[in-house]
């Protein structure tokens, strides 16, 4: 009996011990699986902690870099796993959120700050204008030699100060402004002269009869006074700076040599970026003090459609500038119209009969517009005058017929004004009697 | 019928001149009479040629120059004064200048104005 329940108790106590012996190893596998799991746990913790650590501390920094203008990389998660599971995209969320709002403050910034300088700028360039226009009263009514010196050089400076108006507001997303009539190459050039500090150093040594048309004017000019004054600026005071023209296959190249310092590879760089016109001009990073000389070329060439090179060396040692422009944009003014005293120029005004901007379009030579479209002539504009001056009448009444009587010799005034006046009753009579050929809208557009 | 002035002129005056404002010489009024003497105009100024052209056929006066140019006439009196330096300009004087030395009209004048005064 004894034996019995001893038996029995070691079977118990053998049962307990396996069961015991079963549950401690379920334990154990449980207590690793839990422990695996912390482990993993807390690894993830340590990832999101980097992970955050990282968008704080070198992402954001990065970015807010990027963001004010410097070229800085801005790095990527350092888990790519993360990007899978919600943490991770509400980090990159936060990250967009963060750049879109920097973007657009910046965006906002920007453009309030070109929008107030620009209407300053006007205000400015409004005000040189007027001056230049008081000037050029006082410079016709004093005949002092005396007098006219002072005019001359605060001219010179009221033209500098026109430009340099003219140019800010052009590198705010400006129209140059001031409508001009089509004028010769030549007088574009020294119209650009007339806008630089030293003017007296550049020198134009070809002729051309090619003109600019009348939307061109302005921005060329402005174009090359800024290459201009770069020359001069960057050369010895005593060395002239030279203008050349160069006829190409489809154009006219604009040739400006100074004997100064050539640009290292890293200022070409720059300059062919800028010129290149092709990203929008960030008036925050023009430097101190600005340069914006070729930001404002570069902004000009793109939206008229010529081209500006300075990466060739000049013969003289110093940057050779070529201006080249298309013959999109060249016309060729009448010999004689050309060399006439300029028919007074009110580009935007409209005369009912030719609704054409004076001197636009070359009166005589091209039979074809810019479209490609055969352009009709007046029949009947020839016959009146038979003398010299009949070229000119010819070119005269088809630019604008109310400025006629210009005459260009002093000789038989009565009969050109009466050869005038007759063409322009023509002209009336035609161009109410059909209708003005539209081929202006498309080759000033 | 009166022109209209440019008067935003694309190349201002002191680049015509080359920025100086006093002749070379001092023989010019609004009424002097200027003629060509050469025909050809090469290595000169646009504005020059265009004188050049101008005088050609006859005489002209400063005055009318000046208004042809669309320039000042001070400044057209530069660019006068430059071209009969070279040769290339005569002046002469205009029919007014002959009568001007009358002394019976000085008189005249000198006593009204001391009777005024």
């Amino acid at each position: 009996m004894q034996q019995q329940l001893s038996a029995v108790a070691v079977c118990c106590l053998a049962a307990a011990a396996l069961i015991f012996l079963l549950i401690l190893l379920r334990q154990r596998r449980i207590n690793q699986r839990m422990r695996d799991r912390v482990s993993a746990l807390e690894r993830g913790v340590t990832v999101r902690d980097e992970e955050l650590a990282h968008l704080v501390t070198a992402r954001l920094p990065a970015k807010v870099q990027s963001l004010n203008g410097r070229p800085v990389e801005v790095p990527g998660p350092l888990n790519e796993r993360l990007a899978d599971i919600p943490y991770g995209r509400h980090l990159e969320r936060t990250m967009e959120m963060f750049a879109e709002t920097g973007d657009r403050a910046k965006t906002r910034a920007d453009e309030s700050a070109k929008a107030t300088l620009k209407a300053m700028m006007r205000g400015v360039q409004s005000l040189a204008n007027e001056q230049q226009l008081a000037i050029s009263r006082m410079q016709v009514r004093h005949d002092d030699p005396d007098v006219l010196e002072g005019l001359l050089r605060i001219d010179h400076m009221n033209a500098q100060l026109g430009r340099r108006a003219q140019v800010s507001a052009v590198l705010c997303g400006s129209w140059p402004g001031l409508q001009r009539s089509a004028s010769p190459l030549i007088d574009v050039v020294r119209g650009a002269t007339s806008r630089i500090r030293d003017y007296l150093r550049v020198q134009v040594h070809s002729q051309v009869s090619e003109a600019v048309v009348s939307r061109a004017v302005e921005p060329v000019v402005l174009a090359v006074a800024e290459l201009l004054d770069n020359a001069a600026r960057h050369s010895q005071p005593n060395t002239p700076v030279e203008v050349n023209f160069q006829p190409g296959h489809n154009g006219m190249a604009i040739v400006i040599d100074d004997a100064g310092v050539a640009m290292n590879a890293e200022e070409l760089k720059r300059a062919e970026r800028l010129l290149a016109g092709k990203e929008a001009v960030d008036i925050n990073r023009l430097g101190d003090p600005p340069q914006v000389g070729f930001a404002v070329i570069g902004v000009l060439a793109a939206r008229y459609g010529f081209s500006v090179s300075v990466d060739t060396r000049s013969p003289y040692g110093g940057v050779r500038a070529v201006v080249f422009l298309p013959a999109v944009l060249l016309t060729r003014l009448d010999d004689r119209a050309q060399a006439a005293p300029k028919p007074a120029a009110p580009a935007a005004v409209p005369s009912p009969p030719a609704p054409e901007e004076p001197g636009s379009e070359a009166p005589q030579a091209p039979s074809v517009t810019a479209g490609g479209l055969p352009r009709r002539r007046r029949a009947t504009a020839e016959t009146p005058a038979v003398d010299e001056a009949a070229g000119q009448a010819v070119a005269a009444e088809d630019q604008e017929p109310d400025s006629l009587p210009a005459p260009v010799s002093s000789r038989e005034p009565d009969r050109r004004a009466a050869a005038g006046l007759g063409a322009w009753q023509r002209g009336t009579r035609s161009g109410r009697a059909t209708v003005p050929p539209d081929s202006e809208g498309k080759s000033q557009a | 019928m009166t022109r209209r002035r440019p008067e935003r002129a694309l190349v201002r005056p002191h680049v015509v001149t080359g920025g100086r404002a006093h002749p070379t010489r001092n023989i010019f009024d609004l009424v002097t009479l200027v003629s060509a003497t050469r025909t050809r105009a090469t290595g000169l100024s646009p504005e020059k040629r265009r004188v050049m052209e101008l005088c050609q056929g006859g005489a002209l006066s400063v005055a009318e120059v000046a208004a042809h140019l669309a320039l000042p006439a001070s400044v057209t009196k530069v660019l006068l004064s430059d071209l009969v330096d070279s040769g290339h300009i005569v002046t002469r004087a205009s029919a007014a200048d002959r009568d001007q030395t009358e002394d019976q009209l000085l008189r005249e004048v000198l006593n009204g104005l001391r009777a005024r005064l």
